[in-house]
């Protein structure tokens, strides 16, 4: 190999010097262009080279297009590689240079030589200039009939590119039924494979508006097709594997002899070397099974050996793929894995994101027989050096304890970490001795004693501090010292800079006062008089409506603050079994590893395809060119609920959701249960300790709407505008502008579904109740539409972007609306019209 | 479906770009990519799959250099990060090694490689023999040959052959001076010792890897004399699963060179080759500190390639560590390693020393956890033994050569 070309160093692709080098390199090509001197060759790929790399580190060298165009008359391969590569980078940009290269493409791809026809018609296919289609067709018929399989294996793929750029040239030129006649009896099996990732793409982006097509779709997922790929899986590469592999997840059997058929040809599958396709196949295995509970399990059984091993044998990055895979399966049937429990063990030097994983799954293994020895392992991550890893742990011990009846010991644990005077150990636990005394309250006694013990002073952060307030109040009457602690805490009043420590403060000493007044009352007066001059407006409201319940009827006081608790026997669950199931149903998928369905995330999805069309001059609302999205902050001046990632998104949902009401409590299971127990004690005259979703309530208190019911049996009072019409760039622009007034999860009729299979016809449906379709797009099973509507008067608009997910028949809405008050009539009046999709 | 994969320097640098689909992606999105490795400290904490505001993302770091793969539709997350590993594979294997220079110097062959792997965004080949034949590696003898012969292309000419045979791992028509076939077993021990000296977990990983230089067709088959101790085993494509099913008789037909022909676990093994004893003894601002190395479960073979490493907790200021055998040496970040060498025959090793602690804490009690690693050759610590080795289409009589190595894996022992 020749020495490189010192530009290589050049750190910065924004450097000017290459500049003086590019128009240098124009002028040493163009010299060589005709020559036909020996040694030529070797000057001229020394010189691409140049060109080459300076193309990598992002110097502009399209200037030498014509210049590269011209050298490449030439038989050295690796020079005909090169020149392919620049062509296939600047052919875009430059589409009638573009057409200079046409020529020599399409000369290559008649050469004699397999390889080199290959490669010619992978770089005509790849040069992306859709007024060039026309010189594809020819080549790209041509290469599908090749003798060599490397060149039709080529083609293959390459009508899918053709189909990208120009949709109906591929159609026209009659490429899928060709590529189906070519999947169906080609010997080679990656040109087969080949055809089938083709032909998926092709027919399911064109489901939509052919029925032929959506009839094809089907046809590869039929019995005989279905059959031919499995009957030939051993001859496929391992990656092709995955592709059919992922055909046959979504095949659905007749009997329970074709499951049992299917799983014992593809057993072996299981031993494969590639992860990828172990874990294919063991999703073809858990989607054939679930309605066979008992074989369900044996998959589990069966499954677990390989998956275990996945996990260890790998590279990190692997691990985790495995791992968040595994930790689905494990949080599904955690009595499979009881006895492995030994896996999940956290090595020290692990990343922090895999340890955080093996430590739920731990959490969720632990039964009977093995929490004992769970628990002392988890003590040990607890003296880690690492600190958000003892954090976690201990935190995992708290929900072992929650989850177990015998918490005997584990009680003795945790008090044993107080006793480890590391703050950080002191203030987690704190926070979890609380919780667990709201479930166990029998479990005061030993916890009062040592938590007695912990000087205040020891403890900083606000959740800590708000817990060990708490239990200062809670338990004032048993612990001797607790009016005394809380006056010391409510004479550095001013210093307590969180709200929610204070917050907790004054309730604490109410309770205490309730229980104790004559030692608690200096501290009373002092903490109502600080907090009816808190800036704070929670802090100042609840100290005046303590101020004034204790003046009005201490009585009446007593039973408001300290009310008669019941233990609380379930912490809400962070997610509900619904979503679990969902994202099950996505195995082998980003959601496994996002723990969270497709539809919360896939927004990109749909860019992915809009972004093709747009090329097509199509109509796309809602999305960006996906290289100028890439500005971060561009995203977030978007509205939030375009993706993002997990804790944004969420916030992104809260807000969106809670609109304006304010004093709803924010329930977050983890984070937030000390606040929240804060705002029950306040609620709890009604409803005692209940735990709500406070998203719907919150609105229909303002509305006055009362709870929400069926859509259709609410009298709808709005009335829209039947020729309401807004222009599609008028829409995108206040779809940006505006914040989500509501955000909404419904299912759909399974009628409306059947309906979906022409997705044209919802937009007409919908324009029959004066709601207006501005743009539609994505594929089965998950649609996407945007509406507009308008108020009767004009007053005020609706726009909605709604989401359908035909094979779950769930339904997401974000509706945007000027009026704000209006918008849950308006939902309602949108759902009611679309719960008649496919019934009329 | 991949859309465009970029390999990243250790400073963030765009090496190289390969787009893979027409849908072009943004070289910015590496700029997003690397200050979310800024902002999370070391690139190797950050999780393998993210999501950025335009695609997701998964990267693979090797010898400092980043595999970024973009993506914008949902697809198989294992798929996406095992051919990234195996780009990395093949890419080190090609270019001997792996790092910023051998990438720049050999831009042109990773392009060539990326373009035969993958197509279109869906993994092609990533067989290390099929794509030697269609790219020569940038070896000492082709560029000999080149000079001599004045031919440069480093491509070969024909196609592989293999492609359009029924064994598409290897080429066909093989002819070798020397027939010999080694078969090698590596083993890795993972175990965790709790800081009371007992076994918290203990397992072996291991491969079978065979090196294998015959020529035509061979056909072999591998016993074992006791298969049943495997808890899980894992497959070269070329094995053929039958009479593994039947008979646990590992046949298949190898591809030429070296490759690892199976890998496996054997759980729950009952003890150690050797132990080491860590002791704390913490006393008004200075803590005393002593391990002992020895050997617990003599393995019948020399133990050597001992090495002890911890990491000083955050709280120590100064260490001052002396061992009776091998050398101790202290970095800045803190890590210690004691290197030991072979097993001495007449003494046990042992460490001992004095850790001054931060003013104002009387006590350690942050422990380190020791890691631990060992190489014993000629022994498989799981016990797996090799019954024998045939041909069944031999052309000539080839030689056969097994060998065995034991390692420390993740061998950490708490205190």
């Amino acid at each position: 190999m020749a020495p490189p070309a010192q530009s290589h160093r050049s750190p910065s692709p924004s450097q000017p010097s290459g500049k003086g080098e590019v128009s240098d390199l124009k002028t040493q090509l163009r010299q060589l262009a005709g020559s036909r001197a020996p040694g030529t060759d070797d000057t001229k790929r020394d010189l691409f080279k140049k060109v080459i790399s300076y193309m990598t580190i992002g110097i502009d060298v399209s200037s030498v297009f014509s210049e590269m165009v011209m050298c490449s008359a030439t038989s050295d391969i690796v020079l005909k590689k090169m020149c392919y590569l620049y062509v296939g980078n600047y052919a875009k940009h430059n589409p009638d240079l573009a057409l200079l290269t046409i020529n020599f493409l399409q000369r290559d791809c008649k050469d004699e030589d397999p390889m080199i026809r290959g490669l010619a018609l992978r770089s005509l296919c790849s040069l992306g200039v859709a007024n060039l289609v026309e010189y594809l067709v020819g080549p790209l018929g041509n290469g599908l009939k090749d003798g060599n399989s490397y060149v039709r294996m080529v083609a293959a793929v390459g009508v899918l590119k053709l189909y990208h750029l120009s949709a109906s040239t591929c159609l026209d030129a009659d490429f899928p039924p060709l590529l189906k006649q070519l999947m169906l009896k080609d010997k080679d099996a990656q040109v087969v494979a080949n055809c089938l990732t083709s032909l998926q793409e092709i027919w399911s982006l064109e489901a939509s508006t052919s029925e032929e097509a959506a009839r094809e779709r089907e046809t590869l997922l039929s019995k005989p097709v279905v059959y031919y790929f499995l009957n030939r899986m051993k001859e496929f590469s391992e990656w092709a594997q995955c592709i059919v592999l992922e055909l046959v997840s979504k095949y659905v059997p007749m009997d329970t002899e074709e499951i049992f058929d299917i799983m014992n040809l593809l057993e072996d599958r299981l031993h494969h070397a590639n992860g990828a396709v172990v874990l294919a196949t063991i999703k073809v295995f858990l989607h054939m099974t679930l309605s066979m509970t008992d074989v369900h399990q044996q998959v589990y059984e069966r499954i677990k050996a390989p998956l275990l091993t996945l996990v260890s044998s790998g590279s990190p990055e692997q691990s985790y793929a495995v791992l968040s895979h595994l930790h689905l399966l494990v949080m599904r049937a955690p009595y499979i894995f009881s006895s492995d429990y030994k896996h999940f063990y956290c090595q020290y030097n692990e990343p922090f994101y895999v340890k955080k994983l093996k430590l739920e799954m731990l959490t969720a293994v632990a039964n009977e027989s093995n929490t004992y020895e769970i628990v002392t392992e988890l003590c040990e991550y607890v003296a880690n050096v690492d600190i958000p890893m003892a954090r976690e742990s201990i935190r995992a011990v708290g929900k072992i304890a929650l989850q177990q009846y015998d918490v005997n010991a584990i009680v003795d644990r945790l008090l044993q970490f107080l006793e480890m005077e590391k703050e950080h150990v002191t203030a987690e636990t704190l926070v979890l001795v609380k919780d667990l005394l709201r479930k166990y309250p029998q479990w005061s006694h030993d916890c009062i004693a040592v938590v007695g013990n912990i000087s205040s002073k020891n403890v900083q952060e606000p959740k800590a501090k708000a817990a060990l307030i708490w239990m200062l109040g809670e338990y004032a009457q048993d612990m001797q010292d607790s009016p005394y602690i809380l006056e010391g805490l409510v004479e550095n009043w001013d210093e307590e800079d969180s709200a929610e420590v204070r917050l907790h403060l004054l309730t604490a000493v109410v309770k205490c006062f309730l229980r104790r007044a004559p030692e608690t009352q200096k501290a009373l007066g002092d903490a109502l008089a600080a907090g009816v001059t808190d800036f704070h407006q929670d802090v100042h409201d609840r100290a005046f409506l303590y101020y004034r319940l204790l003046k009005y009827d201490v009585s009446v006081a007593e039973r408001i603050v300290n009310p008669p608790k019941q233990a609380v026997s379930v912490f809400a669950d962070t997610q509900s079994s619904e979503m679990k199931d969902r994202i099950f149903d996505e195995f082998n998928s980003l959601s496994v590893v996002y723990q969270k369905p497709s539809y919360m995330f896939t927004d990109k999805e749909h860019r992915g395809p809009f972004a093709f069309s747009e090329e097509l001059g199509n109509l796309s609302i809602g999305t960006e060119p996906s290289d100028a999205a890439v500005a971060a902050q561009r995203v977030e001046a978007n509205d939030k609920d375009l993706l993002l990632g997990t804790s944004e998104k969420e916030e992104g949902h809260g807000y969106g959701s809670n609109g304006s009401a304010y004093s709803a409590p924010s329930y977050n299971a983890s984070t937030t249960a000390g606040a929240s127990q804060a705002h029950f004690d306040l609620v709890s005259i009604d409803q005692p300790s209940t735990v709500h979703p406070p998203v719907s309530f919150a609105i229909d208190d303002l509305l006055g709407l009362g709870m929400p019911s069926a859509p259709s049996s609410v009298p709808s009072t709005l009335q829209l505008n039947a020729k309401a019409s807004i222009d599609a760039n008028a829409f995108q622009q206040k779809w940006r502008q505006q914040p989500i007034s509501l955000s909404q999860e419904t299912s759909i009729d399974p009628r409306g579904v059947a309906g979906m299979m022409n997705p044209q016809a919802l937009p007409q449906h919908m324009q029959g109740h004066s709601i207006n379709c501005i743009a539609s797009g994505g594929q089965a099973p998950k649609f996407k539409f945007f509406f507009f509507a308008q108020k009767e008067d004009g007053s005020s608009a609706y726009l909605v972007e709604c989401i359908i997910n035909s094979s779950s028949c769930k339904v997401q809405l974000k509706i945007k609306a000027d009026e704000q008050a209006t918008s849950q009539a308006f939902s309602e009046l949108f759902q009611s019209a679309l719960s008649k999709f496919g019934s009329a | 479906m991949l859309q465009c994969i970029f390999l990243l320097s250790d400073s963030g640098e765009v090496l190289l770009e390969k787009q893979l689909t027409g849908h072009r992606v943004d070289r910015a999105i590496c700029d997003w990519f690397w200050n979310q490795i800024l902002t999370q400290g070391d690139s190797l904490k950050l999780v393998p799959v993210i999501s950025s505001p335009t695609h997701y993302l998964f990267q693979v770091v090797r010898e400092g250099i980043t595999f970024l793969a973009c993506s914008q539709v949902e697809m198989p997350p294992l798929m996406a990060i095992e051919f990234l590993c195996r780009v990395a594979d093949v890419l080190s294997n090609y270019l001997d090694g792996l790092n910023e220079d051998l990438i720049k110097d050999n831009f042109v062959i990773v392009y060539e490689l990326l373009d035969e792997m993958i197509d279109n965004g869906f993994p092609l080949t990533t067989e290390p023999n099929i794509l030697r034949e269609m790219i020569a590696p940038p070896n000492i003898v082709s560029k000999v040959l080149s000079v001599v012969t004045g031919n440069t292309s480093n491509v070969s000419n024909t196609l592989p052959g293999a492609t359009a045979s029924c064994v598409p791992w290897r080429k066909t028509d093989l002819k070798h001076a020397t027939n010999e076939v080694y078969v090698d077993l590596v083993e890795e021990m993972d175990a965790t010792i709790n800081r009371d000296g007992n076994l918290v977990k203990c397992e072996i990983y291991g491969e079978v890897q065979v090196n294998s230089n015959l020529s035509g067709l061979p056909d072999l088959t591998l016993s074992f004399a006791n298969p049943s101790i495997f808890n899980d085993v894992r497959f070269h494509p070329c094995v053929r699963l039958r009479p593994w099913e039947l008979n646990q008789i590992l046949s298949f037909v190898p591809p030429d060179g070296q490759f690892k022909l199976m890998s496996y676990r054997v759980k729950k093994l009952k003890s150690t080759p050797i132990y080491v004893k860590p002791q704390f003894t913490s006393d008004s601002g200075t803590c005393r500190i002593s391990v002992l190395v020895g050997i617990r479960n003599d393995p019948g073979k020399s133990i050597d390639n001992i090495t002890v490493e911890f990491r000083l907790p955050p709280c120590v200021t100064s260490s001052d560590l002396s061992p009776n055998y091998g050398a101790v040496n202290v970095l800045a970040d803190k890590t210690c390693s004691w290197t030991i060498g072979r097993m001495p025959k007449d003494k046990a090793p042992s460490m001992s020393g004095t850790l001054v602690l931060e003013t104002g804490m009387e006590r350690l009690h942050v422990f380190p956890t020791f890691q631990v690693a060992f190489r014993i050759m000629g022994v498989a610590l799981s016990g797996l033994k090799i019954d024998k080795l045939d041909l069944k289409n031999p052309l000539s009589r080839p030689h056969k050569g097994f060998r065995a190595l034991t390692r420390g894996g993740e061998f950490q022992v708490r205190s």
